[in-house]
């Protein structure tokens, strides 16, 4: 017993490596970490015990977030009915386009700039580039209505959407910088040595590699974009507003049945274009995807 | 086509054309963020030692009153409470965040992946409707409360709504996934071979955690604090929904000097208040974690 209970090295007992492992082992599995799985398992159903509330009452038949009454389907007919809201779920829907477009073309080119170039220029790129990354959403909110009221534009769709591309260039310059950099630049340097021109190889050879990942960047950006408030918040202008201003606003004034249909219609949005996000790369094969999960 | 034959001389030239084509793609994002966002954060800057005409105007200039008025109590207690409940809610996503990131990266097996989407997933729908969803929740007749008073662990007088409770559950409800997350790429990357190290050498569970777990995850519950501390600071919807008119932070004073109050010299000086409480923040994780990186290599 004593004999086996000394630490002996792993490595230096191959004779029985397996009982000594499996002895371990069972050792450490007895001392599953009861007080960590219970908090986990505790978590997990707090996470979604919010969201749970949120589509389970969107589907009452009744006023009322408490009591369940019966499934019916009255929340999200009076959604489909209420004309600000569905004319907000538009203007949702433009901004987060044009921002994605925009962010993707700026956010695409300063990461392959930032990564191949290794200028001064480069560096205070790079550093601009942290800045809304470390300020809170609130602060470039404030900032940029005051940069629009200062020169004088009226807020609007418009400004809404200029703040937003600002905004999301950092996520695209941060999520693409690590494809970029796993390119082998010696793929273009050999597309140059076959008679490409500069252009040609970043256009025929590079960007092409990027493809898969910059689309399932844009998907993310738009999912950003579109679920978006705080800067949406103090950029808008007052007609007519982004759909999560409209949320806003209604959930400060008490319950509202019609925000759980909306809610649920923007919850099943999000975790698709989350979804086709991590299921873009697949189709073009395992490289060129984002890890979306560890890293950042 | 003006395509040069490789023969004569390849190497020479290239490089000088290769960085100006690269400095070019650098230039349209760059310029795009310090027009509409740098310029913006000194425009802040300015406004904050700004005035007000007598229709409530911003007007440029050089006054010091809006500055000094954030020594008046009324607001230096809302930062202090921002503060407090920014802290709090740092110290309880980390308690929070350590065991489910242990659990996950430790214990996941095969589901590592599946659970830690499960966590993302959920971060990337509406803020304002989790938020709003957790309201409902923690009201008080909500599931969470009956909950805990059919089982005695809480009387009809309790509330979380409405106290400053709401509002830290509403901040790390909000904001635990950034701890999480970081904690968990520095648990998966814990060579496990450490920790039966820490066995063999006899270290019971409790100081193997405490002596190898911990100081080697050191990085990422740091990051993860920063992480959490700056979107928790800046908050200002938890106060609204959970906390109502006595649990404003600093965010909400913001918001009330743009949109109603209208003085927005206040507004911007209490920005910059903001601003200067993160940055102090950063600097000290900037400084731990380059000690740690010099330690690190000896």
């Amino acid at each position: 017993m004593t004999l086996l209970r000394t630490p002996a090295p792993t490595d230096a007992t191959p004779a029985e490596p397996g009982r000594t492992r499996l002895r371990r082992r069972r050792g450490r599995a007895d001392r599953k970490p009861r007080v960590a799985l219970a908090v986990t398992a505790l978590f997990f159903a707090l996470l979604y015990l919010p969201i749970a509330v949120v589509v389970l009452f969107s589907f009452n038949t009744i006023k009322s977030l408490t009591v369940f009454d019966g499934f019916g389907l009255r929340w999200y007919r009076a959604f489909l009915h209420d004309e600000v809201l569905i004319n907000s779920l538009g203007t949702s829907l433009k901004i987060s386009l044009v921002a994605m477009a925009g962010s993707v073309l700026l956010g695409t080119a300063l990461a392959l700039g930032l990564v191949r170039c290794r200028t001064r220029l480069g560096s205070v790129a790079g550093l601009i580039m942290l800045v809304p990354l470390i300020t809170p959403e609130i602060v470039t909110g404030v900032a940029s209505m005051l940069l629009f009221k200062g020169l004088g534009v009226t807020l609007s769709t418009g400004t809404v959407m200029i703040s937003e591309i600002t905004f999301s260039i950092s996520y695209v310059t941060v999520i693409l910088r690590s494809r970029v950099a796993a390119l082998n630049p010696e793929v273009e340097e050999a597309a140059m040595d076959l008679g490409a021109t500069r252009w040609q190889a970043v256009r025929l050879v590079t960007l092409p590699a990027l493809l898969p990942a910059v689309l399932a960047c844009s998907v993310l950006i738009f999912a950003l974009v579109f679920d978006d408030f705080v800067l949406a918040y103090f950029t808008t202008g007052v007609d007519p507003q982004p759909l999560s201003v409209r949320i806003y606003s209604a959930i400060r004034f008490g319950v509202q049945p019609t925000i759980n249909a909306v809610g649920t219609l923007m919850l099943a949005g999000s975790i698709g274009l989350i979804a086709l996000a991590l299921f873009i790369p697949r189709l073009f094969g395992r490289r060129g995807g984002l890890d979306l999960l560890s890293g950042k | 086509m003006t395509l040069s034959p490789p023969s004569r001389g390849p190497r020479r030239g290239r490089r000088a054309p290769a960085t100006r084509i690269w400095t070019w793609f650098m230039v349209p994002g760059t310029l795009w963020m310090t027009a509409f966002l740098i310029a913006s954060l000194v425009l802040v800057a300015v406004l904050a030692v700004g005035t007000t005409d007598s229709l409530g105007n911003p007007r440029f200039g050089f006054d010091l009153s809006s500055v000094r008025a954030l020594t008046d109590p009324a607001y230096s207690h809302v930062l202090l409470r921002s503060l407090g409940y920014s802290l709090l809610t740092c110290v309880i996503c980390l308690l929070i965040a350590y065991p489910v990131a242990y659990t996950i990266a430790l214990h996941g097996g095969r589901f590592k992946n599946a659970m830690i989407a499960a966590i993302v997933v959920p971060f990337f729908a509406n803020y304002l409707v989790r938020m709003y969803g957790w309201s409902v929740v923690l009201s008080d007749d909500g599931p969470l409360l009956r909950a805990l008073r059919s089982i005695g662990l809480a009387d009809s007088g309790t509330k979380v709504l409405n106290t400053g409770t709401g509002v830290v559950a509403g901040l790390v409800y909000g904001f635990v996934v950034f701890m999480i997350i970081p904690l968990y790429a520095a648990l998966e990357r814990l060579d496990v071979s450490l920790i039966e190290a820490g066995r063999d050498l006899y270290g019971g569970p409790l100081r193997t955690f405490l002596f190898v777990t911990l100081p080697a995850t050191r990085q990422g519950a740091a990051a993860g604090l920063v992480l959490v501390f700056l979107p928790a600071m800046g908050d200002f919807v938890s106060a609204q929904l959970m906390g109502g008119p006595d649990q404003i932070m600093i965010g909400n004073l913001i918001q009330d000097k743009f949109f109603q109050g209208q003085n927005w010299p206040l507004g911007s000086a209490l920005t910059m208040m903001l601003m200067l409480v993160l940055l102090i923040g950063m600097l000290g994780y900037l400084r731990r974690t380059r000690k740690d990186e010099a330690e690190a290599r000896g």
